[in-house]
């Protein structure tokens, strides 16, 4: 990412000669792009090092912190010890490799399965809140706003409390996926305020008279939504997806409260345990467990930057 | 005759609605009821029926003057009002540098700012662990080492003659550089939809840069930076994820280190005094409320409904 900034700050400058007949205007800017390009990249620099740092230190024999980057010796040493399961070289194996993998996959079940269940919901309402008229439409929406700015992680005392309750009625051997199941939309919930009034934007923009001309024509309600309208708004559903699934992936709180709780871990709990466990000495091996964690996330930011700014200002513009 | 068809409303509504109403509507009522109880130990047949007052009368009464307490709430107050005046600041000044780089090369900084929002919050949480680490290896201590700042490593997030001075400044950094992207986000998409004839008409007449922000550019920002700054206050005010590690972790001091949020959530989960701890909830539950009801006035929200398209 550094270079793409480079390049970019001073591509213009590359250009052939005839377009050095600027007049003073433009090059006043020239310099004042590149100035506050620069820095802004001084103050952005420190927040870019972090991040190095902790994915060189999964190398390192130690934590490097900046001048002894040389110093250090590297090797995949870290990640070998991490998916051996030792937080030590010399201690015992606090898990296998097979167990790693269960708590991978159970990250991505929660992070997929809130992406799908947010995306169902809200694909669901928006179009109501977009086409239809019923009573009590402006005041619900006005309602799911306000949820959307009302603080959902204050109640989650009460969630926890109903949980409780509900775990004594679920079966023992669907348990499992009860625990999951829960998980999935108490965080989903968080999330779906805000993603029915960016989808409810989506559908607006759509033009209605395809649909109108099918619905004239017999097709029901339902079917229009799906055959004509949904492949009309991929993208909204894309974007949606993208922010529904790095919430789920991110998430630690819901997890801990709730997973964790029953003897369920995912990479959020399981940093918060290896941390709790390994000898300052051994924080290197941490540092792969985070930069496992981390790989997923970066992916998607480099996937889809333009898309998760998009959505992001889509957002918090509402 | 023909049968009317079913509402298909029902059909589109009720998953949203079913959600709405198990995990906001039903726990808002509960969490209330809870806060008169006095629930332990998640023990919901055993207490659920004994209704008091005691759970506020002893936070008022601890809030006042239980030491532990009363750090809980001097770290509460400094903690918002400082780190809230860090993210409207900092959004505010990441956007208008952004506004005046070329798009192209601002993308890659957005996204650089948005990536802490992102990042798995015990990734995070890890990365800062290392940096206040209290010994030679915390990445702080070394710089600071090397640089013969300080003589011997300091324990930065608890050792006693810091406090609370630097707990405090570790929780609102950690989570000024999470809310920062907000305002940068908001303010950003803002000055691009201002109309340019007013950048364009500014340049000509030969404003610099500072001219043009203080004059031109900020002004027109008013509504945007008070609707920031409500919403940033509700959401520290609520906050308390991206510390939970450090202070589980031992990284910061569990009192000078934990906003009323947080302090909730150990209550709960950590010591088992639930209904205590529903009792603090409620109040941030309260002002949550209020203050999300401001937000909403301040989108001039009955302007953005436009009338359904599709009725036949």
């Amino acid at each position: 990412m550094a270079s793409s900034i480079l390049s970019r700050m001073f591509r213009r400058k590359a250009k052939p000669k005839v377009e050095q007949l600027r007049d003073v205007e433009t090059i006043k800017r020239r310099r004042l792009n590149a100035v506050i390009g620069i820095a802004v990249g001084l103050a952005t620099l420190p927040l870019v090092a972090l991040y190095l740092l902790l994915a060189l230190s999964s190398f390192a024999d130690r934590i490097v912190t900046g001048p002894d980057i040389i110093e250090a010796e590297y090797s995949t040493t870290n990640w070998k010890l991490l998916f051996q399961g030792k937080l030590e070289p010399a201690a015992g194996r606090l898990y296998d490799l097979r167990e790693l993998i269960m708590i991978i996959v159970n990250t991505f079940i929660v992070a997929l399965g809130v992406t799908v269940a947010v995306v169902l919901i809200s694909v669901m309402a928006g179009y109501a809140f977009s086409r239809m008229k019923f009573r009590g439409r402006v005041g619900l929406m006005e309602f799911i706003i306000l949820l959307h700015a009302f603080p959902g992680v204050a109640l989650i005392i009460a969630v926890y409390a109903i949980y409780v309750w509900s775990l004594g009625a679920v079966p023992k051997d669907v348990l499992t996926e009860y625990r999951f199941l829960y998980t999935i939309l108490a965080r989903a919930s968080l999330e779906i305020p805000m993603s029915i009034w960016l989808m409810k934007g989506f559908f607006d923009r759509i033009p209605w008279e395809v649909e109108w001309s099918a619905m004239v024509d017999g097709a029901s309600r339902i079917r229009v939504w799906r055959q004509i309208v949904l492949p009309q708004i991929k993208p909204g559903i894309a974007a949606i997806s993208i922010f529904a699934f790095l919430a789920g992936w991110e998430d630690l709180i819901y997890v801990h409260v709730f997973l964790y709780t029953g003897g369920i871990k995912t990479l959020a709990t399981f940093l918060e345990e290896v941390i709790g466990n390994i000898e300052t000495t051994y924080l290197p091996i941490a540092a792969a467990a985070g930069t496992l964690y981390l790989i997923p996330t970066i992916v998607f930011f480099v996937l889809t930057q333009k898309l998760l700014l998009e959505a992001m200002s889509g957002g918090v513009k509402a | 005759m023909r049968i009317p068809k079913p509402n298909p409303i029902w059909f589109f509504l009720s998953p949203a609605l079913f959600l709405i109403i198990v995990f906001y509507v039903v726990p808002l009522f509960f969490s209330i009821y809870i806060s008169f109880t006095p629930l332990q130990n998640w023990n919901l047949a055993r207490y659920l029926d004994q209704i008091s007052l005691e759970n506020y009368e002893r936070l008022f009464y601890m809030a006042m003057n239980d030491p532990d307490v009363t750090k809980v709430v001097k770290t509460t107050i400094v903690f918002v009002t400082i780190t809230l005046i860090f993210n409207v600041l900092g959004g505010l000044i990441l956007a208008l540098s952004m506004f005046f780089m070329d798009e192209s090369l601002s993308l890659p900084y957005r996204l650089i700012w948005i990536l802490p929002r992102m990042t798995p919050i015990a990734v995070y949480s890890l990365i800062w662990y290392y940096f206040f680490l209290g010994d030679e290896s915390g990445t702080l201590n070394s710089l600071l080492l090397r640089l013969g700042v300080i003589e011997k490593p300091l324990a930065w997030g608890n050792s006693p003659e810091l406090l609370p001075e630097s707990a405090w400044a570790i929780i609102i950094l950690v989570n000024g550089l999470v809310g920062v992207s907000f305002g940068m986000v908001v303010f950003y998409s803002a000055l691009r939809s201002l109309p340019r004839e007013h950048v364009i008409a500014a340049r000509v007449e030969g404003a610099s840069a500072f001219q043009m922000t203080r004059y031109v550019l900020v002004p027109q920002l008013k509504w945007h930076i008070i609707y920031v700054t409500v919403w940033q206050l509700l959401s520290l005010i609520t906050t308390y994820a991206h510390i939970f590690l450090l202070v589980q972790w031992g990284a910061i001091d569990k009192w000078w280190g934990s906003p009323w949020a947080l302090y909730v959530f150990n209550t709960a989960f950590t010591t088992s005094d639930q209904g205590f701890a529903a009792a603090a909830a409620v109040i941030l539950v309260v002002i949550g409320g209020i203050l999300g009801i401001l937000v909403l006035r301040l989108m001039g929200f009955k302007k953005l409904m436009q009338e359904p398209k599709g009725e036949l």
